[in-house]
């Protein structure tokens, strides 16, 4: 599903974000990626969303080479997955369900399906009341949420949640991620990047990888 | 293509979506380009009088053919037959001695009692031809060539003066109309270009998600369709309005200036502000997409 070999990622201004990371991730599993801020989690998310190319090695999401000359399979791929962006990037002036609408428009999707869709998502969030409101009038909380609608409306093969716990106390994080990790099933990967290493004392199953200035340090199979 | 088609009514929502986002922008940009539009329509009005004064001052252009004297009738006919042949020639017809009079008459106004001193009338018959001012140098070529010819005043002076004037108005014409497209072309994308540039992060967001570049970009191509169509509308209503107060007034004032009908200069203009609109909306949206996309 997720291949890394040997991938490196230096910036344009010389910073090296990742060294080496050799990577494997199956379908279906839960991966937690940790570190301390500036340790490369996200990075390694840009890489996976195509926002990024390696710099070295060879890096394949969904069977499709992320690299530079690839862009047409990097927008097939990004079809197909479900990104949770740390800003969210909902799109102002228009209600939860119009955004969650918008990342189903130009999938394989019938018309008639989308909206159906939608708000099966945003009730699954638990957000299907505030269905008409407008993004900017939504709280963080909630607005986080419509973000995660957004990404699991499209019934993605990998939800990528880059730290969808960044600002919220211990309990609504929390929530966030038992709601992250209820979208998994044998089909859908989910990854999440966390700094909150405490948290994942809460979360009983998945894979944990811990990233420090770029190089992987560790991986973890089975409790986090 | 089904998928871009079932979204045609999302299009069109979204288009108006963005305009009310960046509502008064929207409206300025819709006032800037009504005034850009009516600068380039009065631009363009002008330089279609200008045509039409060298127009006429082309059809002003002639020379006189004075032949012999004793010429019988049907031989100056067969004459005049043959220059109406030459190539570039207009027109071609016989001012008899006493339509010679009559016009000196009319020159000399009040002068004219200087005439009354001759016992006969002192004009010759003439042949005035009317030729394209292009084609003076062969015309008078062929004329000499032809058998009878007395003369020709050939007016070359004058003709040659009017021939820098017409190259003037037309060059100077044709630079004002391309530096003023050229500067339209600009000033439009780059209206169009601002508004989408405001709006990168949801471009960015969409291609994020995998949208195709037609899905990301037909909105804004609507909303920079809408703009200039708008702002076409505009222009057209204000220069109607001005033209239909001030039309027949310019016409009285500048009596030797021959203006364009007004029906045909209202409804060419009319014609020619609806495509540039659409195609400079089309083209500054897509400026505004690449630029966006380069970002």
């Amino acid at each position: 599903m997720i291949e890394a070999k040997g991938v490196h990622l230096v910036y344009e201004d010389g910073t090296e974000a990742l060294k080496n990371v050799n990577l494997n991730i199956d379908k279906g599993e839960i991966v937690y990626v940790t570190g301390p801020s500036g340790s490369g989690k996200t990075s390694l998310l840009k890489l996976f969303m195509g926002i990024e190319y390696p710099t070295k090695g060879e890096l394949s999401v969904l069977g499709l080479p992320i690299k530079r000359g690839e862009e047409d399979n990097i927008r097939k791929m990004r079809r197909l997955i479900g990104p949770v962006f740390q800003e969210f990037k909902l799109i102002k002036g228009r209600t939860a369900l119009e955004n969650v609408m918008l990342g189903l428009r130009f999938l394989d999707i019938p018309h008639r399906k989308i909206k159906e869709e939608s708000i099966i998502a945003l009730e699954k969030v638990g957000l299907g009341h505030k269905r008409d409101s407008l993004v900017e009038h939504l709280s963080y909380g909630e607005t986080q949420r419509v973000a995660i609608a957004r990404a699991v409306a499209r019934k993605p093969a990998i939800i990528l949640a880059d730290e969808p716990t960044g600002n919220l106390d211990v309990d609504n994080a929390l929530k966030i991620m038992h709601l992250l990790t209820s979208f998994r099933d044998e089909d859908t990967t989910v990854i999440i990047t966390t700094h909150a290493i405490h948290l994942l004392k809460e979360c009983v199953e998945g894979e944990h990888i811990r990233i420090n200035n770029g190089i992987i340090e560790a991986e973890s199979r089975g409790e986090a | 293509m089904k998928n871009f088609i079932s979204n045609i009514g999302y299009f069109f929502k979204e288009a108006r979506t963005i305009f009310k986002v960046d509502f008064l922008s929207n409206i300025f940009s819709i006032f800037s380009i009504a005034l850009i539009f009516f600068i380039l329509s009065l631009i363009l009005s002008g330089w279609w009088i200008s045509k039409e004064v060298v127009d006429v001052l082309k059809k002003e252009a002639e020379i006189n053919v004075y032949f012999d004297e004793n010429l019988e009738d049907d031989k100056v006919n067969n004459l005049i037959e043959n220059i109406k042949k030459i190539k570039g020639v207009r027109e071609a017809s016989l001012v008899d001695k006493e339509e010679s009079y009559r016009r000196m008459e009319e020159i000399l106004d009040k002068e004219a009692k200087i005439l009354e001193l001759f016992d006969e009338n002192p004009f010759q018959p003439f042949i005035e031809v009317k030729i394209d001012i292009n084609e003076v140098d062969h015309i008078l070529q062929d004329i000499k060539s032809l058998p009878d010819i007395d003369y020709i005043r050939d007016n070359k002076n004058i003709i040659d003066r009017l021939q820098k004037l017409i190259t003037v108005l037309t060059i100077v014409g044709l630079l004002v109309i391309t530096a003023t497209g050229v500067s339209t072309l600009v000033v439009i994308s780059h209206i169009i270009r601002q508004g989408i540039y405001s709006n990168r992060d949801q471009i960015n967001t969409l291609k994020l998600l995998g949208a195709p570049d037609s899905f990301i970009g037909f909105p804004f191509m609507l909303e920079g369709l809408f703009l200039t169509l708008v702002g076409g509308i505009l222009a057209f209503g204000l220069i109607y309005l001005m033209f239909s107060l001030g039309y027949k007034q310019i016409g009285t004032a500048l009596i030797f200036i021959p203006l364009p009908d007004f029906g045909t200069l209202v409804k060419t203009l009319s014609i020619f502000i609806l495509i540039l609109s659409c195609g400079l909306g089309i083209v500054g949206s897509l400026f505004g997409l690449s630029s966006a996309k380069n970002s």
